[in-house]
């Protein structure tokens, strides 16, 4: 069967525990779900697709899986990392003050073009807020990266999240590919054309 | 609620889904129609509800009508739990409601469950 996509992503999503990097809408209108099978083994990750200027996009999203209690993140986690979603709680100063931690922790030990971006979650209510949302986009302008706060009550900010990340690795990506072929004036190489020599970024790409 | 009492014929054309793959709660679209196989086969899956959860004894079902999906990727969304010996349960991407199904590991083969989700038209 013909692969059904254009792309393949792979996300991570980083940060202290508790800042709500799993929670989505129906966590916190249904608790029912807390109690299940599911929710006592985990979720390793989860696949979406999106659609982005016409060509599909497969996420593969990975949460750390509860390795962030020990306050870092081995170097297997990372590898093949395109995108890294920095998690943080508005209300959670702590969670806050780690993002830098966090980041350090990133460049040690991810891709070094791995593109990143710093999201500011707001699992309970803005009059718990500790962090206000001059100080996330602060932060963000110092690591160069971009931010958007977020709330699980209105999962359509995390989509856009997720998208914005996606369309940044996808320009980064169709970049590299235009550089790598190297079109002399007037021809131009089509991406698909192997490459003579993938750089490993690359590599782990799935280009279809 | 076993499914071998429900007809799910309706559901299917040349062997595949003909609509939509849906979760039962919160509609996330988990498989786009022709997209995965019909296939009857035994499998015990833990209750999506559980009076008392343990991990090692949870409440469980058989199920024997499930959507077969070969690769991964073709899933519209979908999540994968963490492992448990040769299995990854598959809930919905949204909710997290599950298992909806089972990811087989030494054959990457995945199965969803026509009893633990909905079916609609094309979104």
């Amino acid at each position: 069967m013909a692969k059904t996509y254009d792309y393949l992503f792979k996300l991570l999503l980083i940060g202290d525990s508790g800042v709500g990097k799993t929670c989505v809408l129906f966590r916190f209108s249904e608790d029912a779900f807390n109690t299940t099978f599911i929710s006592t083994i985990g979720i390793d990750f989860k696949i979406r697709t999106i659609d982005l200027d016409g060509k599909k996009i497969k996420l593969q999203i990975w949460d750390t899986a509860g390795q962030e209690r020990f306050r870092t993140i081995t170097t297997a986690y990372y590898r093949g990392a395109m995108g890294i979603m920095l998690v943080y709680d508005i209300t959670n100063e702590k969670s806050f003050e780690n993002i830098k931690n966090w980041i350090r922790n990133i460049e040690e030990n991810a891709s070094a073009d791995v593109e990143k971006m710093l999201l500011g979650n707001k699992c309970e209510l803005e009059e718990k807020r500790q962090v206000s949302k001059e100080r996330g986009e602060q932060l963000a302008i110092e690591y160069g990266i971009k931010f958007i706060e977020t709330s699980a009550k209105a999962s359509i900010r995390v989509e856009d999240a997720f998208f914005t990340l996606a369309r940044d690795i996808k320009a980064k990506m169709e970049k590299k590919l235009k550089e790598a072929s190297n079109p002399p004036k007037g021809h131009q190489l089509r991406a698909s054309e192997p490459q003579k020599k993938p750089t490993s970024w690359l590599s782990r790409c799935s280009l279809l | 609620m076993p499914d071998c009492n429900v007809n799910f014929e309706a559901e299917i054309e040349e062997g595949q889904n003909k609509r939509s793959v849906k979760c039962k709660f919160c509609s996330s679209v988990i498989l786009t129609p022709a997209t995965a196989a019909i296939m009857n086969v035994e499998h015990s899956l833990p209750l999506i509800r559980q009076t008392k959860t343990t991990e090692e004894n949870p409440d469980t079902e058989t199920t024997s009508v499930f959507w077969a999906v070969k690769d991964m990727f073709t899933f519209q969304n979908v999540g994968f739990s963490n492992t448990v010996g040769n299995t990854k349960y598959l809930t919905c991407a949204d909710c997290e409601a599950g298992p909806i199904g089972f990811h087989d590991i030494p054959t990457k083969m995945s199965f969803v469950a026509l009893s633990r989700v909905s079916h609609g038209d094309p979104i």
